[in-house]
């Protein structure tokens, strides 16, 4: 019997912007503000990330632009330290 | 990293707005910052302009506004307004001198999110708050402080602002904040409104300067806002409190409107502009006062080791100290520090 892994699609995660974190667009990236403790995190992502648009109060995707295979692996890192950070949460998978 | 990405291009908005929204205040310190723009007297926007000042930052991504004074609490729609503001997801920081604080009004702030209160004490003792903030004011405040606590408000902190005379009450201000469950946040002297007549007498000494340094470096937990980037030793950097942040990160708004870069440059060489004629935001992005002083560059501080770690310090400090921005801070951790040998 094979793999459940091997017959679904490949997937990466999807990302949502924490509840209690803010975030927006700047020329640079991304400027997250975290709501407990007013802290700013800078993260010089360019055009690669983009926080849908919507209620700033409600719940915000994070998307990831096409990207070149060769920098895959460095948003996926960015993403991950974001996710540890706990200015995004990882809400399930996106077909790819 | 910070510094780095600030320079490149101006934000998209301030990350937090001071807005001091009324000039009217029960206390009279003898450091207040807004003596002068009372003085001057221009009246209050109205509730109707409040709103829409917040309109602008909310559709402008402000995380955060500072509500202060004046007393705020004395104004009676104050309260609308800042449930307003949050409403529209934005965090709201309420600096107030905590004599007005009854249970009915800590219950209305309890129902409140997304809300940081402070309370302004400048003193461990009742003799040395007095001395500055007038007297009895010690216990009136301490007494707002304890139903705070009591009543079980987060988020609360005691502010101090440090003077000659207070400095050597900090660690017994830590103590007593703790006692109610508050953090210590503490700020810095500077010479705009009604301290320009007190700095000479209430400023730090370069001992305590020297103390102060060290005892911030040790102490990472208590807040300083951007207060001390000047002088905070290398550890703090990492906190992002590395550089000024008038008309970089935040700008403040007068109780008639007008607009500045910072509450502590809220002169009249320095006004902007004022909400009711332009967006906030707009003067943010395109008055000459903010581009100007995105663009100082404190030209005897280019060489110095520490350019990176204070940007030249404090505008207002260097401007009411000596009518020019292009100056370095006077309180020079550098200049401080080699006073020592």
């Amino acid at each position: 019997m094979g793999s459940a892994a091997s017959t679904e699609p490949l997937s990466t995660p999807r990302y949502i912007v924490s509840p209690s974190v803010r975030v927006r667009r700047e020329s640079f990236g991304l400027l997250f503000y975290d709501t407990r403790s007013a802290r700013l995190t800078y993260v010089a992502s360019g055009e690669m990330l983009s926080p849908s648009a919507g209620d700033p109060c409600g719940p915000r995707e994070l998307a990831v632009a096409e990207l070149a295979p060769s920098r895959e692996q460095a948003v996926a890192r960015l993403l991950e330290g974001l996710q540890a950070k706990g200015l995004i949460v990882a809400v399930g998978s996106a077909e790819q | 990293m910070r510094s780095d990405l600030l320079s490149s291009e101006p934000l998209v908005a301030p990350v937090n707005v001071t807005w001091e929204i009324t000039g009217r205040c029960n206390l009279d310190c003898r450091h207040c910052l807004s003596a002068d723009l009372r003085a001057r007297g221009k009246g209050e926007l109205t509730f109707e302009e409040c709103l829409a000042v917040v309109d602008d930052l909310a559709a402008a991504e402000v995380f955060q506004i500072n509500f202060g004074g004046g007393e705020p609490f004395l104004r009676d729609d104050f309260l609308s307004v800042l449930e307003y503001a949050q409403a529209k997801g934005i965090t709201t920081c309420v600096s107030t001198n905590g004599t007005l604080l009854t249970d009915e009004l800590i219950g209305e702030l309890l129902r409140m999110d997304h809300l940081f209160l402070q309370v302004s004490l400048d003193g461990a003792t009742a003799g040395t708050n007095d001395a500055i903030r007038g007297a009895g004011s010690f216990a009136r405040i301490v007494a707002g402080v304890r139903r705070l606590s009591e009543l079980g408000l987060p988020d609360l902190s005691l502010n101090m602002v440090v003077t000659r005379l207070n400095a050597g009450e900090i660690p017994d201000f830590v103590s007593l904040a703790e006692s109610y469950g508050a953090k210590t946040r503490l700020s810095r002297f500077r010479p705009s409104g009604a301290a320009c007549h007190t700095w000479d007498a209430l400023r730090l000494t370069a001992a305590q300067l020297r103390w102060l340094a060290a005892y911030l470096g040790e102490h990472p937990e208590i807040l300083t806002g951007d207060s001390f980037f000047a002088l905070a030793p290398e550890g703090r950097r990492e906190l992002g409190l590395n550089r000024c942040g008038a008309a970089r990160m935040t700008m403040s708004i007068a109780p008639d409107g007008g607009v500045y870069p910072c509450a502590f440059l809220s002169d009249p060489a320095f006004l902007a502009g004022n909400v009711t004629e332009v967006s906030p935001i707009a003067i943010f992005h395109d008055a000459g006062v903010f581009r100007r002083l995105r663009g100082t560059d404190v030209e005897s501080c280019r060489s110095c080791a520490r350019l990176a770690t204070c940007h030249g310090g404090c505008p207002a400090v260097a401007y009411f100290v000596s009518r020019s921005v292009g100056v370095p801070d006077p309180e020079c951790l550098r200049e401080v520090m080699a006073g020592v040998s």
